[in-house]
């Protein structure tokens, strides 16, 4: 009796969809392959924002009694495959139902898998991923985050490619011909998607990670109050008022110190101070407050607190003053605006390089325009994807004039 | 016997902000909510208290803002806050502007005018709390202001039609299929119109976009000098159940409002002001297609050509026959006979 105890981490709403059929697959895959299994989502994750982590879960079993046993529980405590959607969660998970940041393979047992779709190197990925003290692997299916929306899916194939690839990591409990078979049956599925999975399986790398590797940096967390100190009535401390960032000048708001945005964030603003026409759209535009004011009245987007919309790039008046920047290009969270007072030319070079590499800077964010996934795929997305434009491409695209 | 009660509460005086630049810089809702990214409904919070300033108690009936900014023992608010039930908003305005009313009067607490907002979103404010705000609006010695934030739908709970889901909208429960493209066919409430024409003794309702922020904060400030019950409906572009790049919000709020789908203006004291880009399409500028709004949302994504045209002409409708052009429905019979004749 075994049993094959799968979690698929990803982005709330973007990869909703794309998580409950990767899910979903799971089961039927395993039916096919003889084997018992469900699927289902993490209570504390809903209801679900754009970008928070979110998780859903999948477990395999050879039999009904052994799959009721994983059932009885609330969620699953530790998982043989962690799949995980969009490679900058490696940075760490912080979900609703969480307190502090977890590391992405917290739940992976000792000789599990982390299984990622990602186009960076192994070791760029592990200068990320949180350090542990037993042994992991890596796996690794070639592709970029699949982002969509709600009401439109995007079919990229990355759930049948993920599923070839499970098929690989744990063949005792998916068979790829029980793979291939699923897909065909289900109502998403088709003989080039087949393909797809078979291909994933073929392709997919894999790396042993040593316990001496990964980020060493020990998570941010902190004690949540027990019940008998909460006040009477259950009210808590408001927030209090911000500071002048320094000599009276500038101002920094207070925060909320329990929860941090950052693990929300696949892309992040990289501002040029040097441009910057103080005209303050993106300080006013920004939903989650994250700009601190700088004495010199430029704006500094906090990292602590940003959870990387775009507005602000959508906002800023001058061309490539704000520009997002993928989340895998940056080691850690601090002040742009500190690093370009100490050397201004040093950041100029650091900027150019940052907001040139198309690589990192192609955004793949959900709906756009009706047609615009079809295009996408078409396309070669690590080239540049699909320009963005303001109005309806074919209609009246006009490059981005915002 | 007469009540001599009348508006001799004392506001707080806020001039409008002159200009971007002279915009209050604390903030009083800070970073740390688990909001979406590019959720526009944060940012109404932040712009409206950012507009009121600190001495401001707020109430929040259940929905997005309530749920995803108040997680389990945190705050982002600065100044107090409350929560209220879903449809609730309108008696916890009321019932704290009372309350605070009271506590001066007896000397309980220091006599000096606090601005009480309470917010409610579509769900919470023009379905199931209508009947309540329709009574605080009635009550014109309480000075109390009622937010609407309206992202068009139940997003908190995962996008359940509402009220004021737009024609065809794709929602959790009005999904298009392929034998029934368009699922839901009402067109979507007239909320501040209604506020502004049913209650004769509330002397401010607006329309605000939080695209055009500093109109925004000052329409925020203009209701809480007036005083008395006073109610503002803002429109927020929703990128989790609109379907959109998150970038766009700003975007897609400019949109509606040049489209001519969502109409600014304010009511003060019974006199009609159409504002911003809404008073140039008014004066004769031309709205833009509708489609140029609708395209660019999931939600839409099954439209076709057909009924972008009904949206249009529902539209043309609203500036082209109603009595007051994207404010009131009706049409005198007179005009209509005009109309009539004419075509």
């Amino acid at each position: 009796m075994a049993a094959l105890i799968c979690e698929v981490v990803y982005r709330g709403i973007f990869q909703k969809n794309l998580a409950a059929r990767i899910a979903r697959g799971i089961v039927l895959s395993a039916r096919k392959s003889g084997r018992w299994g469900i699927a289902f989502g993490r209570y504390g994750d809903s209801p679900q924002r754009n970008g928070i982590p979110a998780k859903d879960f999948a477990i395999v079993a050879d039999t009904k009694e052994e799959l009721e046993q994983n059932m009885a529980r609330y969620e699953p405590k530790h998982t043989d495959v962690t799949i995980v959607l969009d490679d900058t969660l490696s940075k760490g998970v912080e979900s609703w139902a969480w307190y502090g940041l977890q590391p992405i393979n917290r739940l992976t047992v000792p000789n599990g898998t982390v299984l990622m779709t990602s186009v960076q190197p192994f070791e760029s990925l592990l200068q990320d991923i949180h350090k542990r003290d037993t042994a992991y692997k890596l796996s690794l299916v070639r592709a970029k985050a699949s982002f969509s929306g709600l009401w439109v899916h995007k079919e990229d194939h990355t759930e049948a490619r993920i599923l070839g690839a499970l098929a690989k990591i744990a063949p005792s409990f998916l068979a790829l011909d029980g793979v291939s078979q699923a897909i065909r049956e289900i109502e998403w599925g088709s003989d080039l998607k087949v393909a797809s999975a078979r291909k994933a399986y073929d392709r997919l790398e894999t790396r042993q990670v040593k316990i001496t590797e990964g980020n060493a940096e020990i998570p941010y967390s902190f004690e949540m109050p027990k019940w008998w100190e909460m006040r009477e009535g259950v009210t808590i401390p408001a927030i209090p008022i911000g500071k002048p960032k320094e000599g009276g000048q500038g101002y920094v708001p207070e925060r909320n110190p329990y929860f941090k945005k950052f693990t929300t964030r696949t892309m992040r603003p990289v501002i040029d101070f040097d441009t910057c026409v103080k005209c303050n759209l993106c300080w006013i535009s920004c939903p989650d407050s994250c700009f601190d004011v700088m004495p010199d009245a430029t704006f500094d987007a906090n990292m602590e607190a940003c959870c990387g919309c775009g507005v602000c790039e959508a906002v800023c008046p001058v061309e490539s003053c704000i520009t997002m920047v993928n989340e895998a290009a940056f080691e850690d969270n601090a002040s742009q605006w500190e690093m370009w007072r100490k050397d201004k030319a040093a950041y100029k070079t650091w900027l150019t390089a940052k907001i040139g590499d198309k690589q990192t800077t192609v955004r793949s964010h959900g709906f756009r325009f009706r047609g615009q996934y079809e295009q996408e795929l078409t396309r070669d997305l690590d080239g540049g994807g699909v320009e963005i434009t303001a109005g309806i491409p074919g209609e009246n695209a006009a490059h981005k004039t915002v | 016997m007469a009540d001599a009660t009348t508006f001799t509460n004392q506001t707080q005086i806020l001039e409008p902000f002159r200009g971007i630049k002279k915009v209050t810089i604390e903030e009083y809702f800070t970073s740390g909510h688990r909001t979406c990214q590019g959720c526009e409904s944060a940012l109404v919070m932040k712009l409206m208290v950012k507009a009121s300033g600190p001495r401001t108690i707020v109430l929040g009936s259940t929905g997005c803002m309530y749920v995803a900014n108040t997680t389990y023992y945190t705050t982002p608010w600065v100044v107090p806050w409350m929560h209220t039930q879903l449809g609730s908003s309108g008696s916890a305005a009321l019932g704290t502007a009372a309350g605070l009313k009271a506590l001066m009067k007896k000397g309980k607490m220091k006599s000096e005018p606090i601005n009480v907002i309470a917010f409610c979103g579509d769900g919470g404010g023009a379905d199931m709390g209508i009947g309540a705000i329709s009574a605080t609006l009635t009550h014109k010695e309480y000075n109390s202001l009622i937010l609407l934030y309206d992202n068009e739908s139940y997003a908190n709970t995962d996008i359940q039609l509402s009220g004021m889901t737009p024609y065809g909208a794709h929602t959790t429960f009005s999904p298009p299929g392929k034998a029934h493209r368009i699922i839901h066919k009402r067109w979507k409430k007239n909320m501040a119109g209604m506020m502004a024409a049913g209650h004769p003794e509330c002397r401010y309702v607006a329309t605000v976009c939080a695209s055009y922020a500093v109109e925004m904060m000052n329409k925020v400030r203009r209701a809480l000098t007036i005083g008395g019950p006073t109610f503002i409906h803002s429109l927020d572009p929703c990128p989790k159940g609109w379907d959109y790049d998150p970038m766009l919000s700003h975007e897609l709020g400019e949109l509606a409002i040049e489209t001519g789908i969502f109409p600014l203006y304010e009511v003060e004291d019974g006199q009609l002001r159409y504002y911003g880009k809404t008073k140039a399409i008014v004066e004769g500028r031309a709205r833009k297609p509708v489609r140029e709004y609708l395209l660019k949302q999931g939600r839409f994504a099954h439209f076709t050509e057909e009924d972008l045209s009904y949206f249009q002409s529902k539209v043309d409708e609203m500036w082209n026959k109603w009595e007051v052009p994207g404010v009131v429905p009706f049409r005198r019979v007179d005009a209509a006979r005009t109309a009539a004749t004419n075509t």
